[in-house]
C-alpha cells in the first residue's frame, strides 16, 4: 500500500471516472453492434449493425422511460430484451456516473472496482431475466442466479461505498504492454490451431508472447520457442496421445 | 484392525511399478512447478489433467496428488535460496529461510524444510486413514439442508481467514457462485447465461477458469511488476547438509505444532495449506521466548510453515474423499479428474474404489519418502533452474497453458475464454481482489444451488430447515461466530496485522 493518493482526486479525475461509468453503461450494446458488423461480411448469424443500433437506441431513449411508466401504472406487458438490457443494466449504471460526478472519492481502487463488479451483477441479473422464477416451493431455472446476482449487486454497491467513505490507495496503473502481447499470443493460438497446426501456431504464438516483455532477445528467443515447440509436437501428440494437427492444412493435402 | 488391513491394501497397490512410477513422475513435476515462480500448482494441475487422460484412474490420481504435496516441497527452496516464494504456500518461509541461507546456512535449512515436511506428511497419511472411515459414515447421516450448512461453513471459512477485506473476499465468492451458472440448469435443462453460445451451453470449465485467473493473470502481472524479478540467488555453494543437534532440538516443537495446526486447517473446507502455513509461521511467533528472533534467521520461522502447508495439502483431501466437498481449487481439478474417469467423488467412494481410495493415501506416504530422497541431492539442479530468466520462461508457460487448455476439449474457444479470464484476473488483481474465494465459491456453486433447491424441496418450500436440523443448525452457528468475529474491529485491525507483516 504504497501510495495512498486516494483522498486527493481532483474534479477533472471525477469526470473521467463518470465518463468511463458511462461508457461501461452501454458496453454491452456497443459490443453487440461491433459484432453485427461481422453479419455484413456472413461472419456469424444475428442482427445486422443498423437494426442493432437502431433497436438499442430507441430502447435506451424510449422502451426503457416507456416501460417504467408502463409498470408504475399497472401496465404488465412483457418488454423485449433491449428495453430489459437498458433497464436493468444501463439506467443503474447511469445514474452511478451521474452520482459519480458529485462525490469526493477517496479510495479510487475499491470504488471504480465495486462499480465494475456491480456492472457485471446486473448484466447476470439480465441474463437471467428470460428464466423462470419460482414455481410454488421449487426453484426455477432463474431462481439461483437471480438470488446470487442481487446479493452481488448488494455487496459491490458495499464496496463502493467504502471506496466513497475510507481512505485508501488509488488506481493502480495498468500495464499495456504485457496483457496485450500475452492475449494477442493466446487468441492467435486459438484461431491458429485448427488450420495451422501445433508446429506453426505454437512457436508464432510464443514469439508474439515473447514481445511483450521489453528484454526479449531474439535470437535467444527463436532458439528457446524452436525448442518448446519441437519439445511439444512430440510431447501432446505421440506421447500422450492427444489429437491435434501438427502441420498446416494446405501442406498435408 | 481394518486400518491396517485397508493401509497394507493400499501399499500393496501404491507400491506396482506403474503406480510408482507415476508417483515419482508427480512428485518430480510437482517439486519442479513448486521451485519455479510463476506457475502455481493450481495451473499446473489444470494443464496436466489432460494429460491422465491416458492413464488407469489409480496411476492419474496419485501423479495428480505428488504434484500437489511435491510443491510444497520445491517452494520451500525456492523460497530459501532465492527470497521469492515459488508458491504461496512458502510465502512465510521466505522470511527466515532465506536469512538462515545468507548467514551460510542454507543447508540446514533446507534440510529441516524437508524434515518437516515428511515428518507432516506422514502424520496426514495416517490421519487421512483413521480419520476417513468414521468421516464416511458420518457423511451418510448429511442431509441437503446438512450439505449446504457445511458448504456455508466452508466458504464463510475462506472469507475470514482470506486477508483483506471481508466484503471484497464474501463479493469475490458471490462472483463465483454466479459464474458456476453460467450453462444448462442441473434440473430444468435451461440455458442460463449462456446468450445461445453453443461452447458455454456445458458451462464455463473449471479448468479453463482457473488457468486464466491463475496462469495468464499471474504471468501478465509478473510482466509489469518491474519487469524481471530481483533475483538475489545465494550463490555460494551449499554445504553441509545436516542440521545441527541444536537445530534439530529447536524445530521439534515447531514441527509438532507445524503439524498439528496444518492438519485441522487443511481438514476445514476452504483451508488448504497458504493459510496454513500463515497461521503457523504466526503460532511460532506468538509462542517463542524471544520473538525478535523471527526475520532473522529462526529455525522454527521455516520448520513451521513448511510442516503446516505439507499436512495441510494431505489432509486436504479428506473432505473430498468422504464428503465429496472439494475444499479448495486443487481439489476441485482433482474432482475433475475423478469424474473424467468416470469416478464420483462422495461417501461412497470409499466402498466402491477401496483400491483407488487407498492407493492414493499410501502413494502420499512412498511420494513423502521420494521427495525427501530426491530432493536434498537435487538441490543444485533445482538452483541452476531458478537461473534460467523469466524472459524466457513465460512465453513458454503461455504456449504450454494454451495447448493444455486446448486438449482438455479440443476446443479453441476455451483457449480464448482463458485469456478472458487472464484479463479478468489481472484486473482482480489491481483492484486487490483476491481470486482465490472466486474459484472456491466457483467449485461449490452447483453443488450449493442442487443441495439448496433439494433441501426446500424436501421441506415444502420451508427456509427453517436449515435451522431446525440440529446439524445444519449447529453448522450455521460456527459460521455465523465466525463472521462475527471477523467483523469485530479490534480483531480486524489484530487479523490484517497478522497477514500484513509477513508480505513486506
Amino acid at each position: 500500500m504504497a501510495d495512498t493518493m486516494g483522498h486527493s482526486a481532483t474534479a477533472t479525475r471525477n469526470t473521467s471516472v463518470a465518463i468511463g461509468f458511462c461508457l461501461l453503461a452501454i458496453a454491452p450494446q456497443i459490443f453487440e453492434f461491433i459484432w453485427s458488423i461481422g453479419t455484413i461480411f456472413g461472419w456469424g448469424a444475428g442482427r445486422g449493425p443498423a437494426t442493432v443500433l437502431i433497436s438499442h437506441a430507441t430502447a435506451l431513449v424510449a422502451g426503457a422511460p416507456a416501460a417504467l411508466i408502463g409498470a408504475a401504472s399497472g401496465d404488465t406487458k412483457k418488454a423485449s430484451s433491449d428495453v430489459l438490457l437498458a433497464l436493468i443494466y444501463s439506467y443503474p449504471i447511469l445514474v452511478v456516473a451521474i452520482v459519480t460526478l458529485f462525490m469526493t472519492i477517496r479510495s479510487a481502487q475499491d470504488y471504480v472496482g465495486g462499480v465494475i463488479l456491480m456492472a457485471l451483477a446486473l448484466f447476470a441479473l439480465w441474463a437471467s431475466s428470460d428464466l423462470q422464477g419460482m414455481r410454488g416451493f421449487s426453484f426455477g431455472a432463474g431462481t439461483a442466479p437471480r438470488m446470487f446476482g442481487g446479493l452481488l449487486v448488494a455487496l459491490s454497491a458495499g464496496i463502493a461505498l467504502t471506496g466513497l467513505l475510507t481512505d485508501g490507495p488509488a488506481m493502480a496503473h495498468y500495464a499495456w504492454r504485457g496483457p496485450m502481447f500475452v492475449m494477442a499470443a493466446i487468441v492467435f493460438f486459438a484461431l491458429a490451431i485448427r488450420p495451422l497446426g501445433v508446429v506453426v501456431s505454437a512457436f508464432v504464438s510464443f514469439m508474439i508472447a515473447a514481445t511483450g516483455s521489453h528484454e526479449t532477445r531474439w535470437l535467444e528467443a527463436a532458439i528457446v520457442g524452436a525448442c518448446l515447440t519441437l519439445g511439444c509436437a512430440i510431447l501432446f501428440p505421440y506421447v500422450l496421445g492427444l489429437p491435434m494437427p501438427m502441420f498446416p492444412r494446405f501442406l498435408v493435402q | 484392525m481394518d486400518i491396517f488391513a485397508n493401509l497394507a491394501h493400499g501399499f500393496a497397490v501404491a507400491l506396482s511399478p506403474i503406480n510408482l512410477l507415476m508417483c515419482l513422475i508427480g512428485a518430480l513435476v510437482g517439486t519442479l512447478v513448486g521451485v519455479l515462480p510463476g506457475i502455481g500448482t493450481i495451473a499446473t494441475v489444470a494443464m496436466l489433467l489432460p494429460i491422465t487422460f491416458g492413464l488407469p484412474p489409480v496411476g492419474a490420481l496419485i501423479m495428480l496428488a505428488g504434484i500437489y504435496y511435491g510443491a510444497q516441497y520445491g517452494g520451500s527452496t525456492t523460497s530459501i535460496l532465492v527470497n521469492i516464494p515459488g508458491e504461496a504456500t512458502s510465502v512465510v518461509t521466505a522470511i527466515d529461510g532465506h536469512q538462515m541461507a545468507k548467514q551460510g546456512r542454507a543447508g540446514p535449512a533446507l534440510a529441516i524444510a524437508a524434515i518437516g515436511s515428511f515428518f507432516a506428511g506422514c502424520v496426514a497419511t495416517v490421519l487421512i486413514a483413521v480419520l476417513g472411515a468414521p468421516l464416511t459414515k458420518l457423511a451418510l447421516a448429511f442431509g441437503p439442508a446438512e450439505y449446504f450448512s457445511l458448504m456455508v461453513l466452508g466458504l464463510i471459512f475462506a472469507v475470514v481467514l482470506a486477508k483483506g477485506s471481508v466484503l471484497k473476499a464474501i463479493a469475490m465468492i458471490v462472483f463465483g457462485l454466479l459464474l458456476s451458472m453460467v450453462g444448462s440448469d442441473i434440473e430444468t435443462g435451461a440455458s442460463r447465461m449462456a446468450f445461445n453460445i453453443p461452447e458455454l451451453a456445458d458451462g464455463l470449465g473449471f479448468a479453463t477458469v482457473a488457468m486464466g485467473v491463475f496462469g495468464f493473470a499471474e504471468i501478465i502481472r509478473n510482466l509489469d511488476a518491474g519487469a524481471e524479478m530481483n533475483r538475489d540467488l545465494v550463490q555460494q555453494k551449499i554445504t553441509g547438509l545436516m542440521p545441527t543437534k541444536k537445530d534439530l532440538k529447536d524445530s521439534a516443537p515447531a514441527i509438532l505444532r507445524g503439524t498439528a495446526l496444518g492438519s485441522i486447517l487443511g481438514i476445514l473446507p476452504g483451508g488448504g495449506a497458504v493459510i496454513a502455513s500463515f497461521a503457523a509461521y504466526t503460532l511460532e511467533k506468538k509462542l517463542a521466548k524471544n520473538p525478535s528472533r523471527f526475520g532473522r534467521g529462526a529455525i522454527e520461522g521455516v520448520a513451521a510453515p513448511e510442516s503446516a502447508n505439507n499436512a495441510a495439502a494431505q489432509t486436504s483431501f479428506i473432505p473430498l474423499l468422504t464428503l465429496g466437498i472439494p475444499p479448495n481449487a486443487v481439489m476441485a481439478l482433482m474432482v475433475g479428474a475423478m469424474t473424467i474417469h468416470g469416478i464420483v467423488p462422495g461417501p461412497q467412494v470409499m466402498q466402491k474404489q477401496p483400491d483407488l481410495v487407498w492407493g492414493m493415501i499410501a502413494s502420499m506416504w512412498i511420494g513423502n519418502l521420494m521427495l525427501i530422497i530426491i530432493n536434498l541431492p537435487l538441490v543444485g539442479i533445482w538452483v541452476r533452474l531458478l537461473r534460467v530468466p523469466y524472459r524466457l520462461m513465460f512465453p513458454s508457460i503461455v504456449i504450454f497453458c494454451a495447448i493444455g487448455i486446448y486438449s482438455v476439449n479440443n476446443a479453441p474457444v476455451d483457449v480464448i475464454l482463458a485469456g478472458v479470464f487472464g484479463l479478468v484476473g489481472y484486473w482482480l488483481i489491481k483492484h486487490d481482489f483476491e481470486p482465490a474465494p472466486l474459484l472456491l465459491g466457483m467449485v461449490l456453486g452447483p453443488l450449493m444451488e442442487e443441495n439448496l433447491r433439494r433441501a426446500l424441496l424436501i421441506s415444502r418450500g420451508d427456509w427453517s430447515v436449515f435451522l431446525t436440523r440440529p446439524l445444519s443448525a449447529v453448522l450455521l452457528a460456527i459460521a455465523a461466530f465466525l463472521l462475527t468475529l471477523t467483523l469485530l474491529p479490534m480483531l480486524r485491525a489484530k487479523r490484517d496485522e497478522v497477514f500484513t507483516e509477513s508480505e513486506n
